[in-house]
């Protein structure tokens, strides 16, 4: 079995390089990381605004969001540019006709846009984590000079926090390669992705009011019921400041629970996917 | 036939990734305070739903809370208490909000209300006080979530202390804050005293001077002062109560004599 995996996986390593290639190469991809790398440094100028927060807390939420706004875009406009860019330019029928599959070629696509997402909430968190732990060494200096208490931080919640970001974006990637494989325009795959990102954050809603079914009539509880099952609850990955800042308001496995909730999502998007482009004309 | 299994193997692995996604949900909640259903459902529409969506809450709790301000200054009562419950339920952590929020509940609305009505001069006396009366026990419940999310904040139960005394009239209710001020983490070294004077105020004498004493015996006297102010108003509890003197607390050597 493995062994007749092993040039399907071959194939899934080269197209996944090229794709990697491909998206770093993008002015784009440049772009929206540097724009990312400002608000995050920015954050430290722009600590003084605040109303109260914790100082940690400012600078963590402004990078948590820097990482979660450019991330979605960056992941939401590669995916369907790149699947996009194949078919119009018809490297994409080149490349099936060789002993390529449809469902290796997105898996390919997948896996490169993945890597280069990777690489984005890497680059991101690690200047944020940085900067994090060089003002709370500060922090703590001041506090014992003050006789206060100092705050908490944990460079481990900022790099888990990046992990669960990664499984966010590539849950996105998914998403949006589902709707790309059904689209028929670049800018109606965006629209919907968009909308689809926006609905798995708000997910969470329905599935707090299928908690309540006494406040629902039957029609509102089979719609919320099918919503919360087909979009994913990209809310659940946004714990970064709990991680972070108060690791120990964070449950015991919540983290894995996350992530295996968006594995879970981005295998069956993924699988949904590879049954609709198998059925696309290019 | 082998077709129609594959999407129904992909609906089946869809559905099953909803299921666990509500367990793995309820394991995660406890760790977001910061978005709740019922806080944010009246302010959906002003631009909070970036909040509501992922990062930048600390900033749009800020733009929220400015914009609240705005509304105080027109004194539009649910507008404002609107955006600033939008503010601490974005920023649920923050003293700040909650203590402010709970403040102008507590101390401003009720004067908008009297005005609204028609201003002082028309507004008898009795339901003056009942209004004064309504917003000071709304605000004293803002300040509860306030301390329930910010883990006993002393700050907030003192300010809730300050509302039940100043505007409920209530010596017995601010003791009781005044006493979970004294007693949680970081409490500041007036927090007893307040404690101690709104017990005697509130007719407890004998009690105040018993928790007081103990007070000061295991937190305030081994401070580096020796906290001599605490002990002039524990002297001068002792003189009302008649405490015989072998009973009292032992004569300190920096004491200044009576």
């Amino acid at each position: 079995m493995l062994k007749s995996m092993k040039p399907s996986l071959l194939r899934i390593f080269w197209l996944a390089r090229l794709t990697f290639l491909e998206a770093v190469r993008q002015r784009f991809f440049a772009f929206l990381i540097v724009l990312g790398a400002a608000m995050v440094l920015s954050s430290f100028a722009f600590r003084f605004l605040d109303f109260g927060h914790g100082e940690l807390k400012f600078i963590a939420d402004f990078g948590f969001g820097g990482l979660f706004f450019f991330g979605s875009i960056l992941a939401l406009v590669m995916t369907a540019q790149l699947l996009f860019a194949e078919i119009d330019n018809r490297t994409a029928l080149t490349l099936l006709a060789k002993p390529v599959s449809r469902t290796e070629f997105l898996l390919g696509k997948f896996a490169g846009i993945w890597i280069v997402l990777g690489l984005f909430v890497f680059v991101l968190s690690t200047l944020l984590g940085v900067m994090l732990w060089g003002r709370w060494q500060e922090l703590v200096i001041l506090a014992e000079q003050t006789a206060k208490v100092a705050p908490q931080f944990s460079l481990e919640g900022v790099f888990s926090h990046a992990l669960l970001q990664w499984f966010r974006l590539g849950v996105v990637t998914s998403m949006v390669l589902l709707i790309s494989t059904i689209a028929r325009t670049f800018l109606f795959a965006v629209v919907v992705g968009a909308m689809t990102i926006v609905a798995g954050q708000l997910q969470w809603l329905a599935q707090e009011a299928l908690f309540k079914p006494a406040e629902l009539n039957p029609f509102s509880h089979a719609l919320l019921w099918l919503a919360s099952r087909l979009l994913p609850n990209l809310q659940q990955f946004n714990i970064g400041d709990a991680l972070a800042l108060d690791p120990s308001a964070v449950a015991t496995g919540a983290v894995s629970a996350a992530i295996l909730s968006g594995g879970f999502y981005l295998i069956a998007y993924l699988f949904l996917a590879s049954l609709t482009f198998q059925r696309r004309e290019i | 036939m082998w077709h129609r299994a594959t999407w129904l193997l992909a609906g089946t692995l869809l559905l099953g990734a909803g299921v666990y996604s509500e367990s793995s949900w309820q394991k995660i909640r406890p760790s977001v305070p910061e978005i709740g259903r019922k806080e944010i459902e009246p302010s959906l529409g002003q631009g909070v739903l970036l909040g509501i969506l992922g990062g930048l809450r600390n900033i749009i709790a800020d733009g929220t809370w400015i914009r609240s301000y705005v509304y105080w200054e027109k004194k539009d009562r649910a507008a404002c208490e609107a955006l600033m419950r939008t503010a601490c339920a974005l920023e649920p952590r923050s003293r700040y909000f909650w203590e402010n929020t709970g403040c102008v509940i507590g101390y401003d609305m009720a004067h908008w209300e009297i005005r609204r009505r028609g201003g002082y001069n028309k507004v008898t006396r009795e339901i003056q006080d009942e209004i004064f009366k309504k917003y000071a026990r709304h605000g004293l419940t803002v300040f509860e979530e306030g301390v329930k999310y910010t883990g006993g904040s002393p700050s907030l139960l003192i300010s809730a202390g300050q509302l039940s005394e100043i505007k409920l009239k209530d010596s017995l209710l601010a003791a009781e804050y005044y006493r979970r001020a004294a007693e949680s983490r970081g409490a500041p070294w007036f927090a007893y005293f307040l404690c101690a004077k709104s017990y005697w105020e509130g007719g407890k004498k004998v009690e105040a001077y018993l928790w007081y004493r103990k007070q000061y015996i295991e937190k305030l006297l081994p401070m580096e002062d020796g906290s001599p102010d605490d002990l002039n108003h524990l002297r001068y509890f002792e003189e009302e109560l008649n405490v015989p003197f072998l009973q009292r607390i032992p004569r300190q050597k920096w004491e200044k004599k009576i």
